[in-house]
Formats: structure tokens, sequence, C-alpha cells
């Protein structure tokens, strides 16, 4: 049973973030509700008041500037993956988009609502760790830029405070030179929550096998989305030209990951896939001469 | 076969229409004037003594009507199918965790929802036995003061051991299978409402209304004559509707507030509360002669009953009986534990204990080919039973037998043709690893020797010239409702659109015994050619009179009587239909009964054994196996059916995917966790049923038959065996791929990763 709850539909950002500043935290945001809808019924919910955001047109939508791509929260995950500009700028990303739940779900949920619910097992945000995203947050007094990485605190917690809203998602474009994957362990092929996660994106050198620079992230595996900073190490340092060579860095993994047992999987199973699922994602890139699909 | 207009047709589903646009009203659809919302409260525990129960708080928020316990039950405080040992509402202790303590009925759903949480009820808890082995000590806490032995049933036929000796390998391994939940769209849901008669009106979608009826009458104390029970339409059953769910509870609380109460459960209670297919341990010792030949087959087998017996019984005895598949086997020991624990309840499920016992021995039979290096379709071919051989637990097999007939069907399927050619590994991703899989089941269409099995049908001529037929029978998805439109249409040479079917009503249908069992399409087929075979007679008599010729120069061709010989005279059903109304006032009505030809011996101490007539089916599956990841993915399945005569050749084969794609479920990821008697699956996030992601795009589906005289038009049922064999085909097809053997399901993606692991180190330190 969903109790009852003040409802608040802006408009406006502006309206949103009197809104905000009113509640004082007494407030859940509802982006999409594929989601909160959920933990609504199953009374999960503490504050009393939900501000539904879904009619602001200002948060809506994908542009690229010169440098950037800019995806604002409330674009559905679908929209992402019709996207010409998503596809050439943010393949990473693009791939995580698709392989979120199912037609309806993508139809209906927003990556802003992904980012917001800070799911360690959100799939987007594992992406958007590889794409290396700032997230834009305001206020009724003003607004910050933060990295993706220093947004999430635990599951579910986030630094964004009692008065803000996310307001834009922007990463550097993705360019010719660079390649990347999401992988995504489920226990089924579509709505399915991820048992493992892993996003990577690499930046090519001219020299074959080498790489300027490569990020790589980790999701379902730790408290929040983690990056794997001595396998993006591994992989600049060396030449990465051979499936044993690729075997070796993705080993690296167990020194990321701190999983949980819990329905979907065993610890020790989740630990073994994040080197798996990176040794499969770099492995088909490799045999595919580093070329992204 | 005959030359038919309607049998072995791809005929539309009757019912099409109106569930693609939403037209239908399924009982969650129902709303009545001034009508209430129940809401039951449920145990806390998985075993506790109940010391108190306080209903006060809850009586007092305003909207409440009623409050119910034990003490409302006006009649006996249980239902059964077979014992009613399930309270309707408990009264000194609870056994499982779905338990219904009390239950709410309140002017909005939201009210019976909060004054259920109010209901104060003071437990003892008690310790737990949540392993069906373990249950079996007599030191381990007591499910019923009984014992938790629910049914055991033991049959030995030859000498085992004797056979053990002759045999040149002898396979012995234990398998595990999961607690498959039925994942029907529709919930247990309903209305039960007063009529001014005094008829209790319960409207609940269930596999059969007349038991319904007498269940809820001795319940309820009433008289079944005023009781209605109308179970169609449902939104899917597979076994999970054939025991009582919530009817009683709605009954009372109608009776009790005088007033339509609806009851709508969550996906979560639904879950929790009611049946499952039974988890199974089995341990099985097979010997066989080089050549391949069975000479002796064991099996121990401990069915997890849960907390009530509901079907278990029988169950465990299908399990039993098809324990050595459809083999010759001279000498066996079959020894079966039905057992009560704490965990949930399971009871009837679409297969009915005979994809347990087929998923272990469809894997020895596939071990044994393996070491023998005999091909897997010739070491069954060999020891395949024919008709009038002995079934393993002894009794002559006089009816229909398709066990060579789906054996040499494999041969006409593409996995089959194409198996030389399949690459084994991805030539662009060696982790992957492809493989196909073989397994033989079949299955028991019917109750079995000992119970009443009949097929009731009633026949009405309409002014229109069409005609209803009546039939207990349910069509909760299988398309049964089709094939009875298409039966009488062609018993009847008349047009299908001018057949009506009307199912599952206690007022309305003869009583059709239950949709269960395979058995649909066979008695209530067979009950309504009876009954039109009546009323051909009838309306050629008629005719002939008022044609004014012999009846037997009649003949009957597209709702019309032409006369022999004089084409140009007719009289055409709708002509014939007027004219009985003015003269007769009346028009024709008949009854179609039909006794279900049963075994002529019975198994002694099997209750219901054995069964007389059978399906068979061999399923084929090709997978691709990541190694990386242990992740299967079921690229291609077939199956070969053997079900009698075909009816609707798209129903079959829509029946035929349908139940392979439960089969892999079953094989791969399904399973309800309960842990210390708590369920830890409780929705579709992590109880993963297969989407339409996870299944093959092509299922070749192939009818083959071996003639079955007492079915209508030579038809049998498909509804079970259609699913029996499909996991141990898929798990048989994970070993081909990559070696692993898997003698749990679901094969998961991590336990095969697991298993793979495990090989890789052995393999190494050799």
């Amino acid at each position: 049973m969903i109790k009852e709850l003040n409802y608040h539909r802006a408009k406006t950002l502006q309206e949103a973030l009197e809104l905000l500043d009113q509640l004082k935290g007494d407030v859940k945001v509802l982006a999409a509700g594929t989601d909160l809808v959920v933990r609504l019924k199953s009374n999960m919910v503490k504050e009393n008041h939900i501000l539904d955001i879904t009619s602001i047109k200002e948060l809506k939508g994908i542009y690229a500037d010169e440098n950037e791509l800019h995806i604002l929260p409330l674009t559905t995950h679908s929209e992402i993956v019709e996207s010409d500009k998503a596809q050439r700028y943010a393949s990473v990303l693009l791939d995580a988009c698709r392989s979120v739940g199912s037609p309806q779900i993508r139809n209906r949920g927003t990556i802003g609502g992904n980012v917001a619910n800070a799911s360690p097992a959100g799939d987007t945000i594992t992406a958007l760790f590889a794409q290396e995203a700032k997230l834009k947050l305001k206020s009724k007094k003003g607004e910050r830029v933060i990295s993706v990485e220093d947004f999430f605190v635990g599951p579910g917690r986030t630094t964004l405070q009692p008065n803000e809203l996310l307001v834009d998602i922007f990463f550097p474009k993705m360019k010719e030179n660079e390649t990347g994957f999401f992988k995504k362990l489920g226990q089924r092929n579509a709505l399915a929550i991820s048992v493992v996660n892993v996003a990577a994106k690499l930046e090519k050198l001219k020299e074959k096998n080498k790489f300027q620079r490569a990020v790589v992230a980790f999701g379902a595996v730790a408290p929040t989305i983690v990056r794997g900073k001595n396998i993006e190490k591994a992989l600049e340092d060396s030449v990465v030209d051979s499936p044993e060579k690729i075997r070796y860095i993705a080993q690296l993994a167990w020194r990321v990951v701190s999983p949980i047992s819990d329905v979907r999987a065993s610890l020790k199973y989740r630990q073994d896939m994040s080197i798996n699922l990176l040794y499969e994602g770099l492995l088909e890139l490799f045999n595919n001469n580093w070329e992204r699909r | 076969m005959g030359d038919y207009k309607y049998i072995g047709k791809s005929v539309p589903r009757i019912d099409a229409a109106e569930k693609a646009t939403g037209h239908i009203k399924y009982m969650s659809d129902l709303s009545f004037p001034d009508m209430l919302w129940g809401k039951i409260v449920r145990s806390k525990y998985p075993h506790a003594k109940i010391k108190n129960i306080d209903t006060s708080k809850a009586e007092q928020l305003p909207g409440v009507v009623t409050v119910v316990t034990w003490k409302d039950v006006p009649g006996l405080n249980g239902f059964g199918i077979v014992i009613p040992d399930q309270p309707v509402l408990c009264e000194d202790k609870v056994r499982y965790i779905g338990d219904a303590v009390a239950a709410v009925a309140a002017e909005t759903k939201e009210i019976a929802e909060k004054a259920a949480e109010l209901v104060e009820v003071e437990y003892e808890p008690l310790p737990i036995v949540d392993d069906p082995i373990k249950a079996i000590d007599e030191n381990s806490p007591k499910v019923h003061e009984s014992g938790n032995i629910h049914l055991h049933t033991k049959i030995v036929r030859g000498d085992v051991e004797k056979g053990f000796e002759e045999a040149d390998l002898v396979v012995e391994n234990t398998y595990y299978t999961g607690r498959q939940e039925h994942a029907f769209l529709e919930t247990e849901s309903g209305v039960a409402k007063l009529e001014e008669d005094g008829t209790l009106s319960v409207y609940a979608g269930s596999q059969y209304p007349q038991r319904d009826q007498i269940q809820l009458s001795r319940c309820l104390a009433l008289n079944p004559r005023k009781i209605r029970v109308v179970s169609y339409p449902v939104g899917g059953a597979f076994g999970g509707k054939d025991e009582l769910t919530i009817q009683p509870i709605l009954g009372l609380l109608a009776l009790k507030t005088k007033r339509p109460v609806k009851i709508v459960l969550s996906r979560e209670e639904s879950i929790i509360s009611y049946w499952k297919r039974h988890p199974m341990t089995l341990k099985y010792k097979t010997g066989v002669k080089k050549d391949g030949t069975i000479v002796a087959n064991k099996a121990e087998i401990y069915a997890d009953t849960g907390a009530y017996g509901s079907l278990g019984g029988p169950v465990l005895n299908l399990s039993v009986e098809h324990a050595c598949g459809p083999y010759r086997v001279p000498n066996v020991y079959i020894d079966g534990y039905c057992v009560y624990t704490n965990n949930g309840v399971a009871g009837a499920f679409r297969g009915f204990g005979v994809p347990q016992s087929t998923f272990a021995m469809e894997t020895q039979m596939d071990i044994i080919a393996e070491k023998l290096g005999i091909d897997p379709v010739e070491l069954r071919k060999k020891n395949a039973l024919r008709r009038g051989d002995t079934a393993p637990i002894g009794n002559k097999l006089t009816s229909s037998v398709g066990t060579l007939a789906v054996l040499d069907g494999i041969k006409e399927t593409d996995i089959w043709k194409n198996r030389d050619s399949l690459q084994k590994s991805d030539p662009k991703k060696p982790w992957i690893k492809r493989g196909i899989g073989l397994a033989l089941t079949y299955q028991g269409t019917g109750l079995g020797v000992g119970l009443p099995d009949y097929g009731g049908a009633i026949l009405k001529f309409r002014g229109d010239g069409g005609f209803i037929v009546g039939v207990g029978i349910v069509d909760y998805g299988q398309g049964t409702g089709t094939s009875y439109a298409q039966i009488v249409a062609e018993a009847m040479k008349c047009s299908i659109d001018k057949v009506k079917v009307i199912l599952g009503d206690t007022d309305l249908t003869e009583d059709s015994g239950p949709t269960s069992a395979s058995r649909g399409v066979y008695t209530g087929g067979r009950a309504s050619v009876i009954a039109a075979d009546r009323m051909m007679k009838i309306l050629k008599e008629k005719a002939a009179k008022i044609l004014d010729v012999d009846k037997n120069d009649l003949i009957a061709k597209n709702g019309t009587f032409v006369i022999k010989n004089h084409p140009e005279t007719n009289l055409t059903y709708e002509q014939l239909a007027l004219e009985l109304i003015k003269k007769e006032y009346h028009l024709p009505q008949t009854e179609g009964y039909f006794l279900m030809p049963v075994a002529n011996v019975k198994i002694k101490d099997a209750f219901g054994l054995p069964h007389h007539i059978f399906a068979y089916s061999a399923h084929l599956a090709k997978v691709e196996v990541n190694t990386l990841t242990g992740q299967t993915k079921v690229t291609e399945g077939a199956e070969v059916v053997d079900g009698g005569i075909v009816v609707n050749r798209q129903g079959f084969e829509a029946q035929v995917e349908g139940g392979f794609v439960q089969g892999l479920g079953y094989g791969l990821t399904e399973d309800t966790k309960i842990e210390k008697g708590i369920f830890k699956t409780v929705n579709f996030s992590t109880y993963i049923i297969p989407t339409a992601k996870d299944t093959p795009a092509k299922i070749q589906t192939i009818p083959v038959y071996d003639p079955e005289e007492t079915g209508p038009y030579e038809a049998k049922g498909i509804a079970e065996t259609v699913t029996g064999a499909t996991a141990p085909a898929i798990t048989n097809a994970i070993h081909n791929a990559t070696g692993v053997r898997i003698f749990k399901i679901p094969a998961t993606s991590e336990l095969v990763y697991t298993l793979l692991k495990e090989n890789e180190k052995n393999e190494n330190s050799h």
C-alpha cells in the first residue's frame, strides 16, 4: 500500500528549485518513477512529499558543443539509444542504455533518475564513469559541477544536497581514436539487474596495441561504482598484444572490487566475473582490431 | 487419420479477439455494487504456535466491516484435494510463512491492508525443519502431529541387486531439482457474492469448479447446490490453481458481511502463499549391459511438499511411476518419500512429479550413452517401451505407445540433421562452446487407476441452427475451448462459428473432472463427441420426419441435411431449429458422459498407479555456453511429440513452444529460494523466468502418433509432456558443449561457471 503523500508538479526548473528549497529534504524527486514507485509500494520511502519534475522541458534533450556531449537528466534511455550523437560520441553509454531493463523501462526511465537513484548496480552509472562524466547540480542559491566519481557516497546515497537538483550530465565527446565497451552480466538477457557490469574507454595511440589513456569502471561489485585505476595504468603502460596479456591485466580487477553475496550471486562469482567480463570485453575489442562496434 | 474439416487444422482461437483486445473480463477485473475488499493476514513465522489473536484494533478502524479468524469458519476448518490438512484460517499453529491466520473485509483496499496490519497475533516460534531428508528423522521438529512423512511409496520388481551384479556398467548419481513457480499472469484473485436467493457465487479462476464447490461446501457448511463456482476465464494456471487458494476465505467474508468481497493477491503474496513444483532429491543407480540394455534401476526420491499435503502424494507417485523413463527395465527398486517441511507449500504443476525424475533418468541415460560410446538415440531405442511391453512398475501397456515414433522423429529435426556440421567453438569467440542434447519423456494422461476419471459435456441445439457445448474443463490458455469447438463442429458437420463453448461454471457446464493431468481434450473432447453423436441421431430423426424420408437416407453436410441421391432437397439446421420451435416449443439437448479407460491392474501400495494412457515426447536443445561467465544460451529447440492426433495444429505448436520455454526456465534459472523458511525470491526481479530474449528464435515442433482409438478422433493430450524433458535436453547439451555434467537444476550461470572452474582445476592437477 502506498502511503499518503503530498504531490507537487513543477513545470519549470525555477519552480522545482523553489519547491526543493521550501521542502527542506522531506521530498523525493520523481523523474520517471520506474524505481521510485516500486519503493513507494514497498513502503521504503520516508519522505512525505513527491516532486514530479517529468514535465520540465528544459531538463530534456541531448546536445553537443565543441568538446562535450550534454545529456540532460530527463532524457530517457530509449532517446539515448536512438540518438546519432550518442552513437558517435558516447558509444559506451549507449550500450549501457541499451542493456537497461526492457523497452517499457527504457521508454520511461531517465538517465538522471538512474544517476540520482545511486544504485550500486546502475548500468548507466558505470558507463558514465568510463565516459568521465561531470554532473551539474543546481539549487536556488547557485550551482556546482562535480565529477561523477565524487558524486556517490554509498548505496542510494550521494552528495546531492536537499535543495539541489541534477540539471546536466556532460562529458568529453569520444574521438575517432577512442574505443570502448560496456558489458553486463545479468541473470537473464532482459529485465535483469546487473550481477556485474563493466565499462571501459580507451584512447588509442598510433602505435598498435598501445593506449594513451584508459578508463575502466565496475558496477555491482562495491557499495558504489568503482574505477579500476590499477587496470587503467596497466593498460596505459603495456603493449596489449595478446589474449594472455589481456588476461593478466584483467586479473587486476581482484584489487578493485569488494562485492557481497546476495540472492542474485555470490561474492566469489562476482569477483571472478569482474575479471572475466573485463577480459571478454577487452578480448572482443582486441579481436576486432580495437575498433568499437 | 480421417479426412476432416477441422480436426488437425490450424484454427484460430475462439477467444483470441476478446483476449487480444482486452475485452475479456478476468475475475480480477470484476466489480459489483457495494463491493468490499478483502485482505488476508498471513503468518510472520515459518513455524510457530499461536498464543493469541487480537482483532480489536483492526475492527475499530473506520471502514472495516469484519475481521474473521478460525472461530468464524462455519464448517471444517480445512481443505486439501486428498486430505483436508490445511486450515482455512489457522487456530493454534502456523506451519509456513504464508499460512492464513485472519482476514479482513473493508470498504477500500487501502483500509483492508491497514486493518490487516492491526491484527495482533502472538506467536511462540518453533524450531523449523527445512530439509526433506532430515525431516524424515524421528527427532526432527514435527510439522504435523502425525509425523513428517506425508506419503511413502515403494515399488520393487525383480531384483535390482542381482541386476547390478549382471551389469557391465553401473552409474550412480544424486540429482537435485528446483522449486519452480507457476508464474501465471493473473495472480489468485476473485470475488464472492451472496445472491438474493441465498446462493453464494464464487468467481475465482481455477481448474475444477465442481471440486471447488464441494471443498467450499465442507468449509462453509453450505449445501453445495447453494454454491455456484465460476472458474473461467483464468489468466493462467499450470497446475497452480488446481487446489483451492483464496476461495474459502472469500466465501467466508461474503457470507459474514453479506456483501460482495474481492481479493486480488499481489505477486509477492502469491509467490509466498501458494503452490510450487516439488523440489526433489533423487538418488539414482542404473545398471546396463555393454550393449546398452538396461538391467536394473534403483531410485530413492525425496519430495519436499512443504507445510501441507494438497496433491503432494499423487505428485510423488507420478514421479515414482515415471522414474525409469519409457524404457524396458526388468529389475526396479523405487523408494519415494513425500515429506512435510516448513518450506512454503508445493502442489500440482504441469508435469506433476515427472519432470524431476525425467531430469535424473535422462541424465543417467546421457552418461551411459557417453560411457558406452553409443548414439543417444540408439541407446534409447534399444530400451524403448513398445505396446504390449510391461512398464517398469509392472503393468502391461495396452494403449498407444509412441516411444519409437518420437525417437524416429528426432531424425527429422534440423538440430539432429545438422549435428555433424555443428562447430563446437565459436571461431571468433573460442570461449563460447556449442553443443546439443537430447532427452525423452512420457506422461500419464488422466488421474490413474482407482480415481474416478470421466468427461462430461452438455450440448444444446440453438435457434440459429448452432450449438452450445458446456464442459466443466477450464481453458486457462491451452486452447481447450477451441478444441471443443472443433470437435463439436466436426461431429455435427457444421461451421465452427456455429459452436459456442461454455467452460468452468458449476451452473452451466457438466462436471468433467479436473483440468489437469493432460486430460482436458481427451475427456471433455470424448464426452463432447458422445453428446454430439446423440444430438446427430435426434436431429436426423426429426429432420427425416419433416422431410418425410428414411433417416438412413439423410446425410449431414455443412450444417444441412441432404437426401442421398436427391441433393436438391435439403433442410438446413437453422430451418430444422425453426420447425422444431414451431412444432415442439423446445430444442433438443443431449449429454455426453465418458468414463476414462483405466489400467486393469493396480500397483500395490501405490495409490493411483498405474496410468493407462501416456503421451510421449523427445526434446532437443542446441546451446552456446559462455565459459567465461557460465551463461547458457539455448539457440535452437525441437520437440517430437506423440499426444495422439493433433486437434488444432497451431494450438499444438504454441503449446509445444510454451512447454519448451517453461522447461528452459526450469532448467536454467527458475528456483524459488527459501532460507530457514523465509522466501528470498518473492517477485520477478529475483525469481527469474525467461523473457523473449532468453528463448530461441526457433523451436521446431513435430507431431507423430501411435493411434489411440479411445480418444476423440484418436487424440490423447500433450499439455505436460511437452515441458517434461526440456531441462535435461538442455543440461545434456551443456555437457556436450563443455564436458561439465549438471546434477542440479536450475543450471544457473554461476553453477555452470563453478563446475567449469572445478573441471579446469581437476584437469590441471592431472
